[in-house]
């Protein structure tokens, strides 16, 4: 009840004519940077965040929530209307909300898209509330041994999940992350490490330049590279993009199914929105009583994958305030702002400021319904919005890039950094290795590392104490359990094993 | 064209010498042993480990090539423009490695949007007359705006 109260003060004390300005506009820039295919979440959030270094603490949290929650949504709009999902989250939304659109349903799937979203974002917000406050106070009594298990779970879970198909390529970039923040003078003894001489790589590789580069440069090259859709072209015969009430009514488990499945896979470190779509996407098809109209312009399931989409975002906060962990690559960057605007995210967030939490959530509720109102009123501007050429967006949005870097710390070592990032992110997604986990490594190696370190000068050198106490110990059951069933050859000798133990018996 | 097995592969070699050389970095580093410090608390224990794991993940990276059906083995970079992908990632480096910094700001970035704009729009354009006066005047008005947004609303002394 106290949850309640505080939530509903924080949002009194938003409802500001500023405020509401705030909202209007990083809401609108949002979807905008979600409908185009070729921008993403991430990206919207980190080239924000550069923005933001000027602006008063709330008021840049505020803005890049609605550029996250926005860019989400936004992400809708080219998936129903070109077959292209503006954002990895709504791949499973183009899968029946495209079909729609060419049965000349358009406008009524844009609305439906934005009542799932809607819904979603609800339900998350909800268990925010009530499961992040919890899971601070039980993070209180985390020692370094699990606080250096919570990382490697975080960088093998993400590594597992967002990978294509070879689980392998997923750990590979998380342990080229954890590389990368091994660059850099170290957070125990203060000892430089592999920074050959340059003087600019002493405090250690920068997150936003690395994730401008790797989410802002790579999104650009691979804008180019790719080939362009088509915008959906049969004539709209939808009567209303308001979505009917019984329509909501019948698909009422549904939603609510999608976003309590959505904010649990936020909650998992680094595994994003996209991968909440396609869980309750699944889940829905599952169960459905018509799953024969799945993929062919099923209502039931464009619903699913953007309640699950949407849900993902607050899901991903819970980790990210009260652990500092992601939940996804946008909460990595949300993260890294966090810091740049005076928060130290963590189990003590509970302490030092325990009216975060609910101002964050009265935050999400004033951007949902920002959203349901741009949604529903602004369908036919965002079809003229995907029509934007790429000659005239691209180089603006890579000026962004080099400005956004440089203005953090103002020298050009960042934007080299950026460059580099992004090349080596284009070259690594084409051959399949997700970003995620990549970035979840940077975001985490300082964290295992000086966990690892701390734990065993703690132990006297000891590692038992990794092993044994209870927390430790299910985080090790679930990391070598999830490692072994993945592996195909180890996956083979486990199942010969208990074969030839069947046989035996 | 690149196989899936032949770009891991060559990932495979790259990433076994990368993990092999950290491995070594970690190894030979300082172990502070003036400073008295723990010796489970050395800088270079974990660059060890990742550098091991990441040989390791190598191995079965190349390991995994061996198996690959036919009918998994896709092309890698075979569904994009080649043409596209060279003229925007050479345009983009050349402006921030190079005329950023050489140049004031203001005029870079006129420059690299101009050019951007033009080399994209052109095909697209039946006058390219149009086409180079709609660029000029995009590249010096984005240029403008972003210079004087970040210069005096966000008080950045530009490059």
């Amino acid at each position: 009840m106290s949850g309640l109260i505080d939530l509903g003060n924080a949002l009194w004390t938003l409802l500001t004519p500023i405020t509401l300005f705030h909202v209007a506009w990083s809401m609108l820039l949002g979807i905008f940077v979600g409908s185009l295919p070729g921008l993403t979440a991430t990206m919207g959030v980190a080239l924000l965040t550069t923005l933001t270094y000027s602006m008063d603490r709330d008021t840049a949290i505020l803005v890049l929530l609605c550029m996250y929650v926005g860019a989400i949504y936004g992400g809708s709009r080219s998936a129903i209307l070109l077959n292209i999902p503006g954002t990895p989250a709504s791949a499973a939304t183009a899968l029946d909300g495209y079909p729609l659109a060419r049965s000349g349903r358009g406008r009524y799937a844009m609305g439906l898209a934005t009542a799932g979203s809607m819904i979603g974002t609800l339900v998350a917000i909800v268990m925010l509330v009530m499961i992040a406050p919890p899971l601070a106070e039980a993070a209180i009594s985390f020692g370094s041994f699990e606080f250096f298990w919570l990382a490697v779970f975080g960088v093998v879970i993400s590594g597992q999940l967002t990978a294509d198909n070879k689980p392998l390529k997923g750990y590979i970039a998380g342990i080229l992350g954890l590389m990368v923040a091994m660059v850099g003078s170290e957070g125990i003894h203060a000892h430089v490490r592999f920074s050959f001489g340059f003087n600019d790589l002493n405090a250690g590789i920068a997150l936003i330049p690395a994730m401008v580069g790797a989410f802002g440069f790579a999104e650009v090259l691979t804008a180019m590279w790719n080939r362009r859709g088509v915008l959906a072209v049969t004539e709209d015969k939808s009567d209303r993009s308001l979505p009917r009430l019984i329509d909501l009514w019948r698909y009422k488990f549904v939603c609510i199914r999608s976003g309590i499945i959505g904010t649990l896979v936020g909650i998992i470190p680094g595994v994003g929105e996209d991968i909440g779509a396609w869980a309750s996407y699944a889940a829905a098809r599952k169960t459905s009583e018509e799953p024969e109209k799945y993929g062919k312009g099923s209502q039931e399931g464009l619903i699913a994958a953007e309640t699950g989409n949407s849900a993902v975002v607050p899901g991903s906060l819970i980790p990210a305030i009260t652990l500092a962990v992601p939940g996804s690559a946008s909460a990595a960057v949300l993260i890294a702002a966090f810091f740049i605007h005076g928060i130290r995210p963590g189990p003590l967030i509970m302490i030092e400021q325990p009216e975060f939490i609910s101002t964050i959530a009265a935050m999400l509720i004033l951007a949902t319904i920002a959203m349901g109102i741009y949604g529903l009123s602004l369908t036919r501007a965002f079809i003229q919005v995907l029509k934007v050429p790429y000659a005239y967006l691209m180089p603006v949005v890579f000026v962004l890039c080099v400005i956004g870097t440089y203005a953090l710390s103002q020298r050009i070592f960042d934007v080299w950094i950026m460059v580099f990032f992004g090349i080596a992110g284009f070259l690594l997604r084409q051959m399949k290795y997700p970003m995620a986990p990549l970035v979840l490594g940077i975001i985490l190696g300082d964290l295992l590392d000086k966990s690892l370190r701390r734990g065993l000068t703690l132990s006297d050198g000891d590692l038992t104490p990794f092993f044994t106490r209870p927390v430790s110990a299910c985080f090790v059951a679930l990391i070598v359990l999830s490692i072994l069933f993945n592996l195909p050859f180890l996956r083979r000798a486990v199942l010969r094993l208990f074969r030839r133990r069947g046989q035996d018996a | 064209m690149l196989r899936m097995t032949t770009a891991d592969r060559m990932t495979a070699v790259v990433l076994f010498v990368l993990g092999v050389a950290m491995a070594a970095g970690g190894w030979t580093m300082d172990r502070l042993e003036i400073r008295q410090i723990h010796p489970a608390s050395i800088p270079g224990l974990v660059p060890i480990i990742l550098g091991i794991l990441l040989a390791v993940c190598a191995i079965f990276l190349w390991r995994s090539t061996l198996q690959t059906t036919e009918a998994e083995n896709e092309q890698v970079m075979a569904d994009g423009s080649w043409l596209r992908l060279v003229l925007t990632g050479g345009i983009c480096v050349l402006y921030a490695l190079v005329l950023v910094g050489a140049l004031p700001f203001i005029w870079a970035t006129a420059a690299f949007v101009f050019g951007f704009t033009l080399i994209f729009s052109w095909p697209d354009r039946k006058n390219k007359l149009v086409a180079v006066a709609v660029s000029l005047l995009f590249g010096i008005g984005i240029s403008y705006g972003i210079s004087a947004l970040f210069e005096h609303a966000f008080l950045v002394r530009l490059p």
